[in-house]
């Protein structure tokens, strides 16, 4: 026998409540405990000065409780649940959409597609990505058409009962191979190469010229995923004055109410975004993605209408890390100072640019590492291909390279026999420094840093 | 058998977006108790920005930090915000939401100033009370300040301001320029046990020492390093989305994407280095995603300690480091082990 | 139609619903109790962990029918009217909890094990965790609480 659960001591007496209904009207389905109210406060959130304080977070008990709102928790009266068809091929042109079958079945109030999308493009650079495809396939994750239904399950049958015709169009899948210049076009006539980023410093060749070794490595770093535990999802509701209502996990809202705004050809103060406490972004939830989707669905129906991402479609519909092939090489004098470093970065762009100008901009100038390196070059280029689109993603560029550049740090190291920590405090940054771009920093505290954690961790200690 | 190494990687990064234009704007209306309202445009993602930014309100106004409520995230009724991203909330929202607190505080000074029979520019706000600098005892509790302000002088004590971080633009040629206002350093140490017999790397443990200028929230800052190892984890040894020859992901689910559990985390230890930044609120920086950034590097350099192999392309995953270790073995001449 | 007789949270509750309704369904939709969280609808990730019959379970993967006649305790039973359960409190100190969204699921794994097991060691907390998924804290403040709720719980009892 299992042994029974302790639930917690309850003021209302155990009973069915079905019972209680006959005698006293009461309604059938209990809303859960909102309270305690647990008015005690922390006594860390009373002290002044406010700064400095390990405060306990307001929403940190809501969480607890299970009480925090997310998107998926909220439900309006009459809403419908939306989903979107995946295109599953990676380069195509869309010959037709049929969506008859779809619409004809119970229960499916509306159909889109991206025709009806009054501005089909949106990007926080570029505007290359399209809310819903209209004539080409650009990557196995775009949407191609959407339906809201009186319920999920309806919902997701529909997309199946949707026809898309496909011309299959040659595709690219290496970014190597996609800077070619007879590679197939992504965004064709455009160039795959959609932006490139150069730092120069000092004199490359003569620094090369005048090092005693030089080193060099190539490395690269895979795709991933934020995996953020709440999925995408948005709710959108409009009023009767023409204004609408989006209920969403996005992290930039008023970018957000201008990208939608703009692909729905509406001024700005007639679309309102209210984001809940989001559950997890690093970086994924940064751009709309089915909003404009939502809110042409609402119009439509005539009612609020809510869409949330499937585990699977966060994998393939949603930003990814920028796959970056690294080549390093670096001059360096015998006592272990570095005087020379040339670097060529190759972003894997996926297929829309979203925030990659951004992660390449990062990415090259984060490129030479913590170091003073007087001669320095520093080339990097972005490439569209036919995969999941890259976007922001905790670090922008900065995890790559820094596995590049410290892996890149240690075989130097190894080779000129220093410990890896006396090679670093030998060449890192200190107090006025000069950045790769020029920059005098300030507040560079990299050694003390190098220290701290040396000391804690014991790395001067004999291995036990 | 298990082999231990140890490796270090430290990173710099910096806080904003890359000189382009990213301003936060912030609104603080003092209530007529003395308890504060902050408006602001960023959404709460789970990192605790709404917490440390009611933090810097409450120490611009002397008061404590559940004295301030939050309200966030709505078009409608929160100034602008560029967003959480780029680890830039702490510093420019934070530095907007200090000013705003600084013009709200300024109109409880003007109107406590003939209250307490000094000039504005004599007063500060601390322990909830308005005091004479240099003359503490003379003082009003900053509720009684606000009350007389909003109900008697009729000006509520309301503040709104906004701030962008100061960059130069780069030279197109060179790259020259101010891109960011302020960096953020750390180091991150790594302790690995490698089976040089199946290649799995058990990671042991961390020693992260990480920068983030003046933190807010100590209690915070761990909890952002914790949470950017565990991804750096998943980065160096699990984590890959995979592609067929068709350019579909085979792996879209979280089955067969693999990614850190409880399991799969070190001891760590959380070093704040001390450091302060005039241009930050209060000294802060930012501390989001540099804890992500050289967890990778480390473990990586930790496992070339351990087995002397160099893998150069993530994931390290067991059957990399198997192949790299066998490679490696089959290079080198047959010795006897010596004893260690 | 599957109709079902549930108690959850020690009050008894009756549903009517399509035999292909999983608990977390069924308990988000038709009990209104939104705590339980759908990460991936497949029992991956644990964000649907509720206690039935005294054991964790993924409630994305029992239907509504398999729950039938039996005990469930779902985050929202964690509480009393006037107070917070000993984990909730340890997770509100520890800022155990970043966004939330793995919350309800790890506390209730948490709960479970302290159930059966009331000084846990820390490999044996990390083990009753390992079906949960958590992106935002890495667990460390998480194993911290739950030891921390484990003496408190342990003084209450004493």
């Amino acid at each position: 026998m299992a042994k029974k659960t302790k639930v917690a001591e309850k003021k209302i007496p155990l009973k069915t409540w079905l019972e209680a209904d006959e005698t006293l009207r009461l309604p059938a389905i209990v809303p859960p405990v909102t309270y305690p109210i647990e008015t005690l406060v922390p006594e860390v959130r009373h002290q002044t000065p406010a700064v400095g304080q390990r405060a306990t977070r307001p929403d940190g008990r809501l969480h607890g409780l299970g009480q925090t709102k997310y998107i998926d928790d909220l439900a309006f009266p009459g809403m419908l649940y939306a989903r979107i068809k995946r295109a599953g091929i990676a380069a195509a042109r869309i010959k037709s959409v049929d969506t008859r079958a779809a619409e004809a079945m119970p229960g499916v109030m509306a159909v889109l597609t991206g025709r009806e999308i009054p501005v089909n493009s949106f990007g926080p650079s570029l505007k290359d990505q399209p809310v819903l495809a209209d004539d080409f396939v650009f990557h196995a994750g775009d949407g191609v058409a959407a339906v809201a239904a009186v319920t999920e399950q309806i919902a997701n049958d529909a997309l199946d009962k949707i026809k898309v015709e496909y011309e299959p169009l040659p595709a690219v899948f290496d970014p190597v191979e996609a800077m070619q210049e007879d590679a197939p076009r992504v965004h064709a006539p455009n160039s795959n190469i959609y932006a490139t980023k150069l730092i120069k410093k000092g004199d490359i060749e003569k620094g090369f010229a005048e090092s005693d070794h030089i080193f060099e490595g190539s490395y690269r770093t895979q795709m991933v995923e934020h995996v953020p535990l709440e999925p995408h999802a948005s709710i959108a509701v409009w009023d009767p004055n023409g204004r609408v209502s989006i209920y969403s996990t996005l992290g930039r809202i008023t970018l957000g109410r201008a990208d939608i705004a703009r692909t729905l050809k509406l001024p700005i103060n007639r679309v309102r975004v209210i984001a809940t406490i989001v559950g997890g972004n690093f970086g994924g939830k940064n751009e709309i993605s089915q909003e404009p989707v939502l809110a042409l669905l609402s119009k439509k129906t005539g009612r609020p209408v809510k869409g949330t991402f499937t585990r699977t479609e966060e994998f393939i519909a949603t930003t990814t890390r920028h796959p970056i092939i690294m080549d390093y090489k670096t001059g360096v004098m015998k006592d272990g100072r570095l005087v020379a470093r040339k670097v060529r970065l190759v972003l894997d762009g996926g297929a829309y640019c979203s925030w990659s100008e951004t992660t390449l901009g990062k990415a090259c100038i984060l490129a030479a590492g913590p170091y003073n390196i007087d001669n320095l070059h520093a080339e990097a280029f972005v490439v569209y291909t036919n995969k999941t689109m890259t976007g922001a993603m905790r670090g922008f560029g900065a995890p790559q390279v820094c596995f590049a550049y410290e892996s890149h740090m240690d075989d130097i190291a190894e080779a000129l026999k220093i410990d890896p920590l006396d090679i670093r405090l030998l060449n890192a940054f200190e107090e006025g420094s000069p950045s790769p771009t020029g920059q005098v920093l300030h507040s560079v505290v990299v050694k003390d840093s190098l220290r701290t954690a040396a000391e804690r961790f014991g790395w001067k200690e004999p291995r036990s | 058998m298990k082999r231990r190494g140890r490796g270090i990687a430290c990173m710099w990064y910096p806080i904003g977006f890359t000189v382009a234009a990213n301003p936060s704007a912030a609104v603080v209306k003092v209530n007529e108790d003395g308890t504060a309202t902050l408006l602001t445009g960023t959404v709460e993602t789970g990192q605790g920005s709404l917490t440390i930014l009611g933090q810097i309100a409450a120490e611009e106004l002397g008061i404590a930090t559940d004295d301030v409520h939050v309200v966030s995230a709505d078009t409608d009724t929160t100034p602008m915000d560029t967003g959480a991203i780029a680890s830039r909330t702490t510093y420019v929202t934070g530095n907007a939401v200090r000013l705003a607190a600084e013009k709200a505080k300024a109109i409880l000074f003007d109107v406590a100033a003939p209250m307490l029979r000094v000039k504005p520019d004599q007063l500060e706000a601390r322990d909830r009370k308005i005091q004479v600098k240099g003359y503490p005892q003379r003082y009003l509790p900053i509720g009684e300040v606000a009350n007389h302000a909003q109900v008697v002088m009729g000006e509520p004590a309301i503040g709104a301001a906004s701030f962008n971080p100061a960059t130069v633009a780069l030279d197109p040629e060179t790259g020259q320029g101010k891109p960011f206002s302020t960096y953020v350093y750390a180091t991150q140490i790594a302790e690995v046990d490698v089976d040089d017999e199946t290649g799995e790397v058990d990671v042991i443990r961390i020693v992260a020492a990480h920068d983030c200028g003046t933190a807010i929230n100590p209690m915070l800052v761990e909890g952002q390093i914790e949470g950017g190892i565990s991804m750096g984890i998943g980065f160096a040894l699990q984590e890959e989305i995979l592609f067929d020859a068709a350019g579909r992901q085979i792996n879209p689910n979280l089955t067969n994407y693999i990614m850190p559990t409880s399991l799969d985390m070190p001891d760590i230890e959380v070093n704040i280095v001390k450091s302060y930044d005039v241009t930050g609120p209060f000294g802060a920086k930012g501390v989001g995603e540099p804890t992500a950034v050289p967890t990778a590097a480390a473990i990586l350099n930790a496992i070339h300690n351990a087995v002397g192999v160099r893998i150069t392309s993530l994931p390290a995953t067991a059957e990399k480091i198997l192949a790299a270790i066998k490679a490696k073995r089959a290079q080198e001449p047959k010795r006897i082990a010596a004893a260690r | 139609m599957a109709n079902v007789t549930i108690t959850v949270n020690g009050e008894t509750r009756v549903a009517s619903v399509p035999p292909e309704t999983t608990l977390l369904k069924l308990l988000r939709d038709n009990f209104n109790l939104t705590g339980a969280k759908l990460g991936c609808d497949v029992g991956d990730c644990g964000a649907c962990t509720v206690i039935v019959d005294g054991k964790t379970v993924n409630a994305c993967l029992m239907l509504a029918g398999q729950a039938d006649g039996r005990d469930v305790l779902t985050i929202e039973g964690l509480a009393s009217m006037d107070r917070l359960h000993p984990i909730q409190k340890a997770f509100e100190d520890h800022a155990s909890l970043q966004c939330g969204f793995c919350g309800p699921g790890v506390i209730l794994s948490a709960k479970a094990l302290l159930d059966e097991v009331p000084d846990p060691t820390a490999q044996q907390i990390r083990d009753a965790l390992s079906g949960n998924l958590c992106r935002c804290t890495g667990y460390t403040k998480m194993i911290e609480a739950i030891q921390e709720a484990a003496h408190s719980l342990h003084d209450k009892a004493a």
